[in-house]
């Protein structure tokens, strides 16, 4: 048999596998959402197949909330990370990921924490068969299932999963466990093709009202000059929760404190719609007003971001639209810019 | 484990030494010798209390101590202008890209300075003093609010006007009656801000590069003055302000556009900056 492609009826035997091996973490229902939770191998039922991602970000994994960064007089011994694994991860976990890569794993500046996380985990995707109702990937280059950037990925058909190898880590996995798997009965490869279309297609027609002519990173900056951040932010309550569940944003905050006997350096997320954010000692604020800092966490998005590392920073994931608290949603200030950009040209070609 | 990018290199405060009322130049010697190139900056913590960047204002031959000059603004600077020598504090860095001292030679250096933004200019003039030679000329020109408020006194009044290929003027907002620190007589020089001393015949503008260095308002309304004089945005650099806190391009506090300060900066030209909102505040 060979070990890219593989099939099993069940999840739990295969899952008990991964778990013996590292910690092992799956979605697990909460409310209507889905969170990470440690995988349980002792409960009798099968795991969840997760239809959508996690309503939190995948990078708590990678970049914890909070963490010490250094110690001094006497310089930090590295915490000893041990090996994980995280069940259910879908294609914009996986984009995420790989944008959260580009800022910490920056040649000459690599973030050690970040390394040493990334290194240890092991990605289990599965494709998405139910787009959520915020779910905007398809805008963004994304799809409802992976085709790289994975270990293993996870489809679902209907009489089990069908398994596949990502990278060498995942191949050794399959090789090493033969007895869990079978090979893939004839007729299931297509079947998920078929699901993995449709799927498609729903996530298409359910944003089909958001169409643009122009790149977006194009838009954004045509756009700069636009009253539509200001009129946007005026139902912004300042929580942060858009840039706490985003799974890309990556800012942090170094602080210090005093112990005992020694003194510590901490790393925190931070959020750059915090209204000191941006403030220097003297006072000075460049985004003093909410607006400018909407439109610097969108153009950080969707426009610098792109011109420094050559892909989006936002990954249409939705969760900033599943969190907020006012009444903004990304997708509607696109199609409002984006509306902008084209009335702004039909007036050129008007003249 | 890579190199933790976030610990900084234990080292001392040997003097310090009473620039103004409200500024201070620190004498900083790190457990190991420190390199860096005029313009870079320096993450310099005060253990416990917090962290904040700096422009050492020392020639970067010397690499056994530094000087930074800190005014005091915020919090951790309040704190620094209490320190006693003998202080223990932690240097991270140098980080960016500093002055690109190579591409002045041969050219007019117009230098441009208000109030503690002397303070990465004084790098500059003594890295640009010690190949004189190589620059047609450094013409230098500096404000601060009163007499007083002039950091580097004791140099800037008497040794350094009188270096060959250099010339300085300066201007005070406000003369208040004072004197000039270096002497007793009243301030004969001018009064007005800084943009009040330039002149379009003080440089040979079209070989000539300018050098901006200041509160945010200086830099501002300098920038317009030396384009209207004929500057081209790529000739005049400009030393940003920004609330630099990682060093090496991720925690983001320090962007403009897709820039970031602490990586990419904190010298940029203005061709590189113009079109992106509020970057003098």
């Amino acid at each position: 048999m060979k070990m890219e492609r593989v099939f099993t009826s069940k999840l739990k035997p295969f899952l008990d596998a991964v778990a013996g091996q590292m910690d092992l973490y799956v979605h697990k229902k909460s409310g209507q959402h889905y969170v990470f939770s440690a995988y349980d191998p002792s409960a009798a039922t099968e795991v969840e197949f997760n239809n959508i991602r996690a309503c939190t970000p995948v990078k708590e994994f990678l970049f914890p909330l909070c963490e010490l960064a250094a110690v001094f007089p006497e310089p930090l011994e590295p915490e000893d990370i041990k090996p994980f694994a995280v069940f259910g991860l879908k294609d914009c976990d996986l984009r995420s990921i790989e944008v959260l890569d580009k800022v910490f794993l920056e040649d000459e500046f690599k973030d050690p924490f970040y390394v040493a996380r990334r290194e240890k985990m092991f990605i289990i995707s599965s494709d998405c068969f139910e787009p959520g109702e915020s779910c905007f990937c398809n805008i963004l280059d994304g799809q409802p299932y992976a085709e790289s950037g994975f270990d293993l990925n996870v489809s679902q058909v209907k009489d089990g999963y069908i398994i596949e190898a990502g990278s060498q880590k995942g191949k050794d996995f399959l090789e090493k466990h033969p007895e869990l798997f079978t090979d893939t009965p004839e007729g299931a490869l297509a079947e998920r093709d078929k699901i993995r279309a449709e799927t498609k297609k729903k996530l298409e027609q359910q944003n089909a009202e958001l169409k643009f002519d122009t790149p977006i990173r194009d838009v954004m900056t045509a756009t700069q000059d636009t009253d539509i951040y200001d009129e946007e932010a005026k139902t912004c309550v300042e929580c942060q929760a858009c840039t706490r569940v985003c799974p890309t944003c990556h800012c942090f905050y170094l602080y210090d404190t005093k112990q005992k006997d020694y003194f510590s350096k901490m790393k925190m997320w931070d959020s750059c719609m915090r209204m000191s954010y941006a403030q220097v000692a003297g006072g000075e604020n460049p985004r003093r007003i909410l607006g400018d800092r909407l439109k610097h966490r969108l153009m950080h998005k969707l426009a610098y971001f792109v011109d420094r590392y050559g892909i989006n920073m936002c990954v249409g994931c939705g969760r900033c639209v599943d969190a907020e608290a006012g009444a903004i949603d990304i997708r509607n200030v696109l199609k409002k810019l984006n509306e902008q950009l084209k009335g702004k040209k039909e007036a050129k070609v008007a003249k | 484990m890579n190199r933790n990018l976030y610990q900084p290199i234990n080292g001392q405060i040997t003097d310090i030494i009473d620039e103004s009322p409200t500024i201070k130049t620190f004498v900083i010697k790190p457990e190991n010798n420190f390199k860096f190139e005029t313009g870079q900056f320096v993450e310099l913590t005060l253990p416990g209390e917090g962290e904040a960047p700096f422009t050492p204002s020392s020639s970067p031959t010397v690499t056994e101590q530094m000087d930074i000059t800190i005014m005091k603004t915020g919090r951790v600077t309040g704190l620094l202008h209490e320190c006693q020598k003998g202080q223990k504090v932690g240097v991270r860095g140098p980080y960016g890209n500093g002055y690109p001292v190579d591409n002045f030679a041969g050219r007019d250096v117009y230098i441009v300075g208000g109030g503690v933004g002397l303070a990465p200019i004084r790098s500059l003039f003594l890295t640009l003093v010690d190949r004189i030679k190589d620059f047609k000329s450094v013409v230098c020109r500096y404000g601060a609010k009163t007499p007083d408020d002039f950091i580097y006194k004791n140099t800037l009044f008497g040794p350094w006007q009188k270096i060959d290929g250099v010339d300085i003027k300066l201007t005070v907002d406000k003369a208040n009656g004072q004197t000039s620190a270096s002497s007793v007589e009243p301030w004969k020089d001018n009064v007005g801000v800084v943009t009040t001393i330039l002149d379009p015949n003080d440089v040979n503008i079209k070989n000539a590069v300018a050098v901006v260095c200041g509160p945010p308002i200086m830099m501002k309304f300098a920038t317009m003055k030396l384009l209207e004089f004929g500057f081209t945005p790529k000739d005049i650099y400009l030393s940003m302000e920004k609330n630099m806190s990682c060093g090496f391009g991720k925690c983001g506090h320090c962007m403009i556009g897709k820039y970031y300060v602490c990586k990419d900066g904190p010298v940029f030209t203005y061709e590189q900056l113009k079109d992106y909102p509020n970057i003098w505040a």
